[in-house]
């Protein structure tokens, strides 16, 4: 530090006699400004340079205020300023270090905010100049690269993510960031995976690698190869993938966590709900949403494994944080973090305390039951966009892993029972189910209780028919799974069918507004073709014959709904118009529940009518189910078992691009570089200096 | 004893008669392992070295005493202090006087020597001098005993444990390497119980067979460091730390038994140390090098004097491996030498690592409250223990060499257990030449499920092969389609094609999507309803009779689903099971028990199962292996295709023996009378084994049903002097409820006879074994605190309980009476009913 000290000393002599009162890094870039080559007044500029603390926010206001002409007269002062950054970083002096990730950053950002409109090539351009370019980056992906591998300090780690970060954030598109084509070509997805696969520098920066990841993933995805997205899909090593699973998995158990929190302390009585409800109105609703924001790079990084990498999968059903250190002896416990820097989020560092005590209370827990307890948060309030985006991303996920077959069997499996307690909306009509009533079950009922209780819940005038759609095609898939594979799951089928039915039966009801918006011939179809396949392939999942009766039982007590619906399709497609092809196609679909409703209802009337009564119990329908049987012909459905495979392409693309974007100015707004302070960094190389 | 001199023919009489005679007309060299038949040519070749010795240090009369002088002054190695003991014995044999023997000639030899082992192996000689005079008459015959055909390794053992005589015990120490491995690993507690417990002598006549075979298996070493360490830990602290038993413990664990050993196997394809070596073979070893590793039975006095010129060498290379290492490196290839010091630092590490693992997992699950969350826990455990398969580990209780390449995590149960945490797993295993030389097989990723279901879209997850091999030093190609994994084509993964229909369809739903729209075109397939719903009901009464699942008993219904089946089903659902060498094995996780005593019941039982085979009584017993790791953990082999009797009543609520009809069909089948049959047997069979060993705490859950109908008793938590809380409960000679007498028919039936007269046969044929029997249990009471052993008269009631006074009459009344005593006992009744109120066992 006497060092330091010094230099500034000689420093003094040499320029503080014109402006005494500035900064003396601020008169610096001032030299930096100007058209002449700082070395000249000043051989010792550069190393200079880098010894002085930063200030961000000016040079960045600096640069953002230059004008057209003035960019190009400092254009080499610019590039060199770039080429002494990329140099400093492999300087020995961390000071030195830290202080060129900084500088760096600030020209990015600087360099971006003033030429919006311009394209990459400019920007590249001036940065580093056009001939320089790929040699420039090359040299700084390099070192970025061997500082994150390294066993360097923890604080310069976190900096060089940060940088990253922001480098990636720097345009709204990531895909016209064109300064990104080098950091496909000179990959750093190595050095991301060996910070997941670490213990200890997960839980520091697992969080920032992870949102890096997703983003840098998502660059140029549908244009080219991305070099990101092919190593992605090829990653098999399981302490990495775990890792990746375990920053997931703690991200969004902490918002589980906080909710639950949240909701308990406004249920804590009348006073505490009343106080909660003014200091929530203030702060907690805006930081809840935040979350939620927060939360969406998280959740496109689970996504893009689940959908890139199979062996991802595996993970799912795995991660159990609280026993992350007992089972695994021969890595080293990590010390306990020295500085608490504020970089990465606070909690972090809590999940891999050693000692974690081992709360018998705690259920174990793994990301697959994590998510699906925040997609039922989520879930349940879709108004917000940010919400529905994830609501939609949810279900996309739930999708992939529907498809999986290894997933499949694992949510399939006897043997790994969990209760998994999902959040239920608060209605009206119901009670709040008691937490502890939940059964231990298949992993399978746990989503189809999801599904259903977003069938439930939804049926309201913005309707999110996409959501809907999804929703219907992930039971499809389980479904389709349990028939090939004559899975019989013990599942209440029953809730899911009047779900099923009431769905249908809003969509008549609202016939008209939803017409003008929605194709709701397609989500009828769908639902009636469920129906079809429990009752023609239900004698190979269901769980017991009873559940099969059950089932006529209640499309009988429904019929209604069934037989209007029958009507409505058959007037629409009766009439010429966009509408009549899919509605013929319902008409065809009803054929089953309509024979089933002709064939039955006469029969309980008979029965009614012999037996002298006038209301049928529903031992007494089931019984003349259970004896009509065999007088009843169904026709087989084609195609009932059959899916379309999810594809992001080309149906989702604009999704994710939004995405992208929103997750984009959601981590440009949030990475500060300024929370690492000076004095933390100081004070942590002081001893190494 | 008796018996089995005077089952000696008379031929083999004559031989013995012979030989000393024989061999004392000859040198004494000829006198050479009495166990090796063929050691005819020996004597002419090394006899002229060892007189030309022998000659000059002492006079000629006393030709051999002097030449065994000769040999003491060299001693160097263990080997050849036990060849001395050799001579000692033969020269009893011929009534040489001892006088001639000088103290003052041997002891400096001793001081000389320096290697360590050798100057404790030396003391016994010393003694064996000093008592020799006295019993040398009795010895000549026991030489004759030992060098016939008829001496086993129980007789050995025997003889081992009651013989003071230092000679005897050296003898039979060395007489241990003639053994089969199998024989002698089945006395191991024994034998190692007495290197522990017993005095010098015999610990120091053990050791050298020990740590021979620790030098050969690391399977061996392993055993041999837990027992070691199990039967160690009854004795007093202070003086545990400094015990032999401790001291080799450590020696074993350090590993430093290690390098010879792997060098052999390497050289030479399978020593044979079960057959007695020949001469060629020690004597090429002794030209070439002579590492420890290769001791056998040296006993020609060439070798002792080849030995002269080579024992400083073999010094140097007994306590520094390095020597050795850079002297065997013109024997073995480079690329051997390249594994060799790979494997060097691991070699018991995985293993040790692997049961310490399954250790902490049973630690941890007992911190939880329920059955539930330990069962989760457990499953997600060995997920993550999965990660670090496959591995060089076995599971010791299988009867091949194996690697165990996966835990199937989530088919593991917690087991039925008040407060302790013991689980079963089921282990999937590569079965190999040798676990130690044969390579680790490729981890194989868990989502490559080759589902025998489907076959579409397997290939779609890239592995190059290349990526993998980059972990492991050789990878053997035993996948060919290897090849198909490593197509990895990004375009592949984006790109889907939305028309695909990856679901394998079955009958009718071949067709498109959208062929709904053009269905009136084709012909309509009508099915009834009725046909759905009655292929509903009896593809679910198809199933074989599960158990429901039960959160609270969640073995049941893994132990209820035939072992076959369980086979099958984890086959399809993993990834090596295309494999043609993988099996499934299971083994049950014991922590916080001790499994001694399950471990001497094993043995008591298999030695009564052997006896009863041997004189063809129809018993049917199960004995299951034990694992013990320490005093209190340990491993058990799990009996398949069996559920306990508890779990059957609580499941089926039927009587026992209207679960036999359900299971096996009404009386008059068969299958039933198969069933009945067996369960006779094996109910005549645990009776007698209840009654000898005194087994209490037999409550239904404690006894096992299989699916053939074998009764299977477990836990023998409580047997000899200890039952459970002393309450007097369980005062009947075994358990016999009339539950169990129905399934035999009733008390007039001819089964009932049959399972009394077997009874009678096994008790008569376990009294003429007694001495077997007997000496299993007596050896294991030695500075033993087990509660079984628990006051002064353990033995001797025991021994009571065979009724040697009886005649075979007198024998029957007994039987019948403790068959109807126990059949009358209130006490079983009341224990039953003690057991459902505390524990809720039916």
């Amino acid at each position: 530090m006497a060092q330091t000290e010094k230099k500034a000393g000689l420093l003094r002599r040499t320029s503080s006699s014109k402006k005494p009162l500035k900064e003396k890094v601020l008169l610096m870039y001032e030299d930096i400004f100007t058209k002449e080559d700082p070395t000249k007044s000043n051989p010792r500029f550069w190393d200079e340079l880098f010894l002085m603390k930063v200030n961000l926010e000016h040079l960045e206001g600096k640069l953002e205020a230059l004008d057209g002409d003035e960019v190009v007269k400092i254009r080499d002062n610019i590039n060199s300023l770039f080429h002494h950054c990329v140099q400093a970083l492999a300087e020995e002096h961390q000071i030195k270090v830290v202080n060129a990730l900084q500088t760096l950053c600030a020209l990015f950002r600087g360099v971006h905010q003033k030429n919006k409109s311009a394209t990459g090539f400019d920007i590249i351009n001036m940065l580093m100049g056009f001939d320089k370019a790929e040699l420039r980056m090359k040299e700084l992906m390099e070192s970025l690269d061997s500082l994150l591998c390294g066993d360097g300090s923890e604080s310069l780690k976190s900096l060089c993510l940060k940088l990253l970060l922001c480098l990636v954030t720097v345009t709204d598109n990531i895909s016209q960031n064109t300064i990104l084509e080098y950091v496909m070509i000179n990959s750093i997805f190595e050095a991301i995976l060996q910070i997941l696969s670490d213990v200890s520098s997960r839980a520091r920066h697992g969080y920032d690698a992870v949102v890096l990841l997703a983003l840098l993933v998502n660059y140029r995805k549908y244009e080219s190869v991305n070099p990101y997205i092919v190593k992605l899909s090829i990653v098999d090593d399981e302490p990495t993938l775990d890792g990746l699973g375990r920053v997931i998995h703690h991200a969004l158990a902490e918002y589980n966590r906080q909710y639950k929190e949240k909701e308990e302390e406004n249920q804590g009585g009348f006073f505490s709900t009343l106080t909660s409800m003014v200091g929530s109105m203030f702060i907690a609703d805006a930081d809840e949403k935040l979350s939620v924001q927060t939360n969406e790079a998280i959740l496109l990084a689970l996504y893009e494994a689940v959908h890139l990498n199979r062996n991802f999968i595996t993970v799912l059903a795995q991660s159990h944080p609280e026993i992350d250190i007992a089972t695994a002896p021969a890595v080293p416990i990590p010390a306990s973090p020295t500085t608490p820097l504020g970089t990465t989020p606070p909690s972090l560092d809590m999940m891999n305390n050693p000692e974690l005590p081992l709360d018998p209370n705690l259920q174990t827990s793994n990301l697959l039951i994590t998510f699906l307890k925040y997609s039922s948060i989520v879930m349940q309030d879709t108004k917000d966009e940010h919400r529905l985006n994830s609501a939609r991303l949810c279900l996309i996920i739930l999708t992939c892993i529907a498809e999986d077959q290894y997933a499949d069997a694992f949510l399939h499996d006897d043997n790994m029972n969990f209760r998994v307690n999902l959040h239920r909306m608060p209605m009206r009509h119901r009670k709040k189910a008691v937490d502890k009533s939940i059964p231990s079950r298949p992993l399978v009922c746990a989503v189809l209780d999801l599904m259903v209780e977003f069938i439930v819940t939804h049926m309201m005038k913005e309707f999110p028919m996409d959501l809907y759609v999804r929703c219907v095609q992930i039971i499809h898939k389980l479904i389709c799974y349990q028939k090939k594979c004559r899975v019989r799951i013990h599942y209440t089928w029953r809730e899911l069918w009047s779900a099923l039915i009431n769905l249908l039966k809003f969509l008549l009801s609202n016939e008209t507004s939803l017409l003008s918006k929605h194709n709701i011939f397609q989500l009828a179809l769908q639902v009636v073709n469920l129906f079809n396949m429990f009752i023609t392939y239900g004698d190979t999942f269901l769980p017991t014959p009873s559940s099969y009766d059950e089932l006529y039982y209640e499309i009988i007590r429904m019929h209604q709904v069934f037989d209007n619906l029958y009507c409505m399709v058959l007037r629409v497609s009766a009439n010429a118009g966009p509408w009549k092809e899919p509605a013929s196609k319902v008409t065809q679909a009803l054929v089953n529940a309509r024979a089933i409703i002709n064939h039955f209802n006469p029969k309980i009337e008979s029965y009614a009518t012999v037996n002298h009564i006038s209301q049928l119990s529903e031992d007494q329908v089931l019984e003349v189910v259970r004896t009509n049987y065999d007088t009843l012909t169904l026709k087989l459905q084609d195609g009932l078992d059959q899916f379309e495979r999810y594809s992001e392409q080309p149906r989702e693309a604009g999704f994710f691009k939004e995405l992208v974007r929103s997750i984009s100015l959601n981590v440009r707004k949030n990475v500060s570089l300024s929370t690492m302070s000076q004095d933390v960094l100081l004070k942590e190389f002081s001893s190494i200096s | 004893m008796g018996d089995t001199e005077l089952e000696l023919s008379p031929a083999r009489l004559e031989e013995l008669q012979k030989s000393p005679s024989a061999s004392s007309t000859s040198t004494t060299s000829s006198l050479s392992l009495p166990s090796s038949p063929s050691s005819g040519p020996r004597p002419l070749t090394s006899s002229s070295p060892s007189t030309s010795e022998g000659l000059p240090t002492s006079s000629p009369p006393l030709d051999v005493i002097s030449e065994g002088v000769g040999e003491l002054s060299l001693v160097i190695d263990t080997e050849v202090a036990k060849k001395a003991c050799q001579k000692v014995l033969q020269k009893v044999k011929f009534l040489k006087a001892d006088g001639e023997l000088s103290s003052a000639n041997s002891e400096p030899v001793l001081v000389n020597g320096t290697a360590h082992p050798s100057e404790e192996e030396a003391e016994p000689v010393k003694n064996v001098r000093r008592r020799q005079k006295n019993n040398s008459s009795k010895q000549s015959w026991l030489l004759r005993l030992f060098e016939s055909k008829l001496f086993d390794i129980s007789m050995a053992i025997s003889y081992l444990y009651n013989s003071k005589e230092p000679g005897v015990q050296a003898y039979i120490g060395n007489r241990l390497f003639s053994f089969r491995n199998e024989d002698v690993d089945f006395y191991l507690p024994q034998l190692l119980n007495m290197y522990i417990h017993m005095d010098e002598d015999v610990g120091d006549a053990i050791k050298p067979y020990v740590v021979h075979r620790c030098r050969q298996s690391i399977n061996f070493s392993l055993q041999c460091a837990w027992l070691l360490g199990a039967y160690s830990s009854d004795m007093h602290i202070s003086t545990q730390r400094h015990s032999r038993g401790t001291k080799l413990r450590k020696l074993i664990l350090s590993d430093e038994l290690k390098p010879s050993s792997q060098r052999i196997r390497r050289e030479m394809p399978q020593p044979p140390p079960s057959c007695p070596p020949t001469l060629h073979h020690s004597q090429g070893m002794s030209e070439h090098s002579l590492s420890p590793s290769k001791r056998t039975h040296q006993r020609s006095k060439s070798d002792a004097t080849v030995s002269i010129s080579l024992s400083s060498n073999l010094k140097r290379t007994a306590s520094n491996p390095k020597v050795e290492t850079s002297q065997d490196e013109d024997l073995s290839s480079s690329s051997d030498s390249l594994e060799l010091e790979a494997g060097t630092p691991v070699r018991l590490t995985p293993q040790r690592e692997f049961i310490k693992s399954l250790m902490g997992i049973g630690k941890r699950l007992a911190t939880l409250p329920t059955k539930e969350q330990k069962t989760q826990r457990l499953i997600s455990e060995l997920s993550l223990l999965n990660h670090k398969l496959p591995a060089r580990v076995w599971l010791p209780t299988a009867g091949f060499d194996h690697h165990v390449v996966r835990v199937p995590h989530t088919q593991a149960v917690v087991l039925n257990s008040k407060d302790k945490a013991p689980y079963l797993i089921y282990v999937e295993v590569l079965e190999c030449e040798n676990f130690e030389t044969s390579s680790v097989p490729v981890r194989i990723p868990e989502t490559r499920i080759r589902s025998t279901r489907s076959v579409e879209n397997l290939p779609d997850c890239g592995i190059t092969p290349d990526q993998r091999a980059s972990s492991f030093s050789t990878v053997p190609n035993y996948d060919n389609d290897d090849e198909a994994w490593s197509v990895d084509d990004i375009g592949e993964l984006q790109v889907e094609l939305p028309e695909i229909h990856t679901n394998s369809c079955d009958n009718i739903s071949q067709f498109s999507v959208d062929s709904i729209t053009s269905q009136e075109s084709k012909e309509p397939i009508f099915i009834a309803a009725g046909d759905i719903r009655r292929r509903l009901s009896e593809q679910l009464a198809h199933t074989p009779t599960t158990f429901k699942r039960d959160p609270e008993d969640p073995s049941a219904v893994a132990l209820k689903e035939p072992w076959q089946e369980k086979v099958r089903r984890i086959r399809e659902g993993t990834p090596y099971g295309h494999l043609p060498n993988w099996r499934l094995l299971s083994v049950i996780v014991k922590c916080g028990d001790d499994l001694r005593q399950e471990l001497l019941a094993y043995q008591v039982l298999k030695q009564l199962q052997i006896i009863w085979e041997q004189e063809r009584v129809p018993l049917w017993i199960k004995p299951y292996k034990i694992l013990v790791i320490s005093s209190d953990s340990g491993m058990i082999e799990p009996v398949v295709n069996a559920v306990s009797i508890h779990q059957v009543k609580k499941q089926s609520q039927l009587s026992l023996l209207d679960y036999f009809r359900q299971e096996h069909g009404n009386y008059n089948t068969e299958e039933f009378l198969t069933a009945q049959r067996n369960f006779v047997q094996s109910c005549a069979g645990y009776c007698l084994i209840c009654y000898l060993l005194q087994v209490k705490d037999r409550h239904n859950g404690n006894i096992l049903l299989d699916s053939e109908g074998h009764i299977i008793h477990i836990d023998f938590g409580f047997i000899l002097s200890s039952s459970p809380r002393n309450l007097g409960f369980e005062t009947s000679a075994f358990k016999l409820t009339s539950e169990f007498v129905d399934v035999m028919g009733g008390l007039d039936g001819d089964m009932f006879n049959y399972y009394r007269m077997l009874m009678l046969q096994g008790l008569i044929a376990a009294r003429k074994h007694m001495e077997k029997v007997i000496q299993i249990v007596e050896i294991m009471h030695q500075g033993s605190q087990l509660p079984c052993f628990h006051g002064s008269s353990t033995i001797r009631n025991l021994k009571e309980r065979f009724h040697m006074n009886l005649t075979e009459e007198q024998l029957q009344v007994l039987v019948e009476q403790m068959v109807d005593g126990s059949m009358r006992s209130i006490t079983t009744k009341l224990y039953d009913g003690f057991q459902y109120l505390t524990n809720g066992i039916m």
